[in-house]
């Protein structure tokens, strides 16, 4: 018997470390874009959403859950690979609000087509893990197998990420890449394939990101499931400072914990307005977010 | 074509009113409608005229647009009275459309911003007008407009302080924000705004008694008793639009089109980079929610749920096909979005789907998602600056001859 960790605050705790880790991949996969090639990708809910549908529902007959999870991978890949290529690369160099515009109209040119072809009827995915909360002296605490899990595969995925960027050849490339594309092409850095991968990664991330998200019992697929966690994810993004990748993570957590009390303490009715509120005065306060180093722009 | 310049003309002017009394008096049956016929010939002949004389748009530019608005306003109000029903609530609803997209023309077009949340901004216009007339019914309609534009304007602020640190993405990603929690915002303070079922008008809005007296519902020509509805909405629609044209043209709009071309430039020369971005943020929420309140006059009731994000994605679509950064192209996207139901639902019938389908249902947002992306890599200023180039294109090429 630990009345602790069964009481009111530690509930919510967990339970918005749950929702948080959500929010701060979304905001990494978002930043991951945002540092390599400068675009916020709108987007960034319904690609992944798109690979998904591919890997989780088409070949959810054929296949049990995990191969179905690395088929929705690959196509996440091949999504993030192919739009840099056939569309993105077009937009660089134009005013900032062209690529803004262009990704909105794909966001939803890809819900709509998602929502033909599969309908816009949520659709459970089967997978191993138990969303029934742990059980301790007959109380429940807020923490189930299934958001262990999700906890858990997002802890791996940030840290792959950061090792990736920080412990590799490929790693420096890119932060090089996206630091200074003049000076890495003339030191040998393909640029232009690293631009390439920044958006493959970002899909990979995202991808990991829906199906954590669609897995959910309570939640489930469909083509619009991601609007509302880009909406968050953007927020942590911004706080965080879109060129902070630890800053994007740690400002996811700490929103979704914080949105966890709003709810709970007040009414989940509060939440999207506390969420927008935070924006709001951290833009105010630091526009480049918390987390990032202070760069002049302007004279 | 010297002849149509009739400015300097007067005897050719005065002639040609002459004949449209005649006309007007030899085709109506009534008094009235023969007044009318006479007063919106007249009208127009006189803003045609004045609009041709030739340097006025030079000399005086603000009088030229006046001109074209009341010419263009008077054509609209005449025509009507010949169109259906269903074409003056399409026309009404696409003119009130074209007011919001107006306002987010002007936020690109003055100061390079993009807004997401106009379909938001609409929303709290829309509300606010029906909140207003559910507790004051007496006010008159042009207070109760003004009220909500002075309600989007005040939300528009809230939202917009940030806005003057803020660069491109970080507004559109706000402002997206913004238009995705508000269905949410609605339902937080459904006693006022009756949550997702929205509210009704106390009851059908009455024509201000001055315009059933003057326009009586006896004659042939007011078809409609909600005919004047469209009427109104045409009205605002032009003084909307004559007020964004001298914007435009004044000393605010310059300085806000060199902060969208060069801000380091714009600063240089003492412009207010802070204050002229929150300027346009305001401005284009306030036109928002005057079109969100001419669709609750119009509809005669608010449904919140049609605020949502994928209505500001519409906004958007729209005003990037007919012109972002233009004014006509806010014309052009309210005509489009009058008449995109039924052209949507024409392609359905031609192409033989099932209009109840899964792919039917989502065929208005695959074709403006396209549009936009299309118009955006191969004509970023939409139909509207694909004219202007065509037309320039080929005036240079007559003077190089």
């Amino acid at each position: 018997m630990d009345p602790f960790l069964t009481s009111r605050i530690v509930s919510d705790i967990l339970g918005g470390l749950t929702n948080g880790v959500i929010y701060g991949l979304v905001a990494l996969s978002l930043v991951l874009i945002w540092r390599s090639t400068g675009i916020l990708n709108f987007a960034q809910g319904a690609m992944p959403m798109i690979a998904t549908y591919i890997g989780m529902v088409v070949f959810a007959h054929e296949f049990s859950y995990w191969p179905c999870v690395a088929i929705s991978l690959v196509v996440g890949f091949a999504i993030g690979g192919g739009t840099e290529r056939l569309l993105v690369r077009h937009l660089y160099g134009k005013p900032e609000i062209n690529p803004i515009v262009v990704m909105v109209g794909f966001l939803i040119v890809l819900e709509g087509v998602a929502a033909a072809v599969w309908s816009t009827e949520p659709r459970g995915i089967v997978n191993p893990f138990s969303p029934i909360d742990f059980q301790l002296g007959g109380k429940p605490i807020a923490m189930s197998a299934f958001s262990l899990y999700e906890v858990i595969t997002a802890m791996v995925v940030m840290t792959l990420v950061a090792v990736l960027f920080r412990y590799t050849k490929l790693g420096l490339q890119l932060r090089a890449s996206a630091l200074a594309p003049e000076v890495s092409r003339l030191l040998g850095v393909r640029v232009s394939r690293m631009l390439t991968l920044g958006w493959v990664l970002s899909m990979g991330v995202g991808t990991i990101t829906t199906i954590l998200v669609a897995s959910n019992f309570f939640t489930g697929l469909t083509p619009q499931v991601m609007d509302g966690i880009f909406a968050f994810g953007f927020i942590a993004a911004a706080v965080g400072g879109l060129d902070s990748p630890v800053g994007a993570i740690i400002s996811g957590i700490c929103i979704g914990i914080i949105l966890q009390f709003v709810g709970d303490f007040l009414n989940s009715n509060y939440i999207i307005l506390v969420a927008l509120g935070i924006l709001i005065v951290s833009l105010m306060v630091r526009p480049n977010g918390l987390f990032t180093k202070s760069s002049v722009r302007r004279v | 074509m010297d002849w149509l310049r009739f400015g300097r003309r007067p005897i050719i002017t005065t002639a040609l009113v002459a004949a449209a009394v005649v006309v007007a008096v030899v085709t109506t049956s009534t008094v009235r409608d023969g007044v009318a016929v006479s007063i919106a010939l007249a009208v127009a002949i006189a803003g045609v005229a004045t609009l041709t004389s030739k340097g006025i748009r030079a000399t005086h530019p603000a009088l030229a647009r006046a001109a074209l608005t009341v010419t263009a306003v008077d054509v609209a109000l005449f025509a009507t009275y010949f169109f259906s029903a269903t074409t003056n609530f399409n026309l009404a609803i696409g003119a009130a459309m074209s007011i919001v997209l107006l306002g987010l023309s002007f936020l690109t077009g003055a100061s390079g911003q993009i807004s997401l949340g106009n379909g938001a901004f609409m929303g709290v216009g829309a509300l606010i007008m029906a909140i207003w007339a559910n507790h004051h019914a007496t006010t008159p309609i042009a207070i109760t407009l003004l009220i909500a534009v002075v309600g989007g304007a005040f939300v528009g602020l809230l939202l917009g302080l940030p806005a003057t640190r803020l660069r491109g993405p970080y507004l559109a990603g706000m402002t997206l924000a913004f238009a995705v929690a508000f269905t949410g915002i609605v339902n937080t303070f459904s006693s006022w705004t009756g949550g997702d079922a929205g509210l009704q008008l106390p009851s059908a809005a009455p024509a201000p008694h001055w315009l059933v007296s003057f326009f009586s519902a006896q004659t042939s020509l007011f078809t409609t008793g909600t005919m004047w509805l469209t009427d109104i909405t045409i009205v605002v629609t032009g003084v909307a639009f004559f007020f964004m044209a001298n914007l435009f043209a004044s000393r605010t709009g310059r300085a806000m089109r060199l902060i969208r071309d060069n801000d380091v430039a714009a600063e240089l020369v003492g412009v207010s980079l802070p204050r002229a971005r929150v300027i346009a943020f305001i401005v284009s929420s306030a036109y928002a929610a005057l079109g969100g309140a001419l669709w609750t006059l119009i509809n005669n009731s608010v449904s919140p749920p049609t605020y949502s994000f994928a209505l500001s994605v519409t906004i958007l679509s729209l005003i990037v096909i007919g012109g972002i950064g233009t004014i006509p192209g806010a014309l052009i996207g309210g005509l489009i979005y009058a008449y995109s139901t039924n052209v949507i639902s024409w392609i359905t019938t031609q192409t033989g789907l099932n209009p109840q389908g899964n792919f039917a249902s989502q065929l208005n947002g695959i074709i403006f998602g396209g549009l936009l992306i299309v118009t955006m890599l191969f004509a970023p200023m939409g139909i509207a600056g694909a004219v202007r180039r065509l037309w320039v294109h080929r005036r240079t090429k007559t003077a190089l001859e």
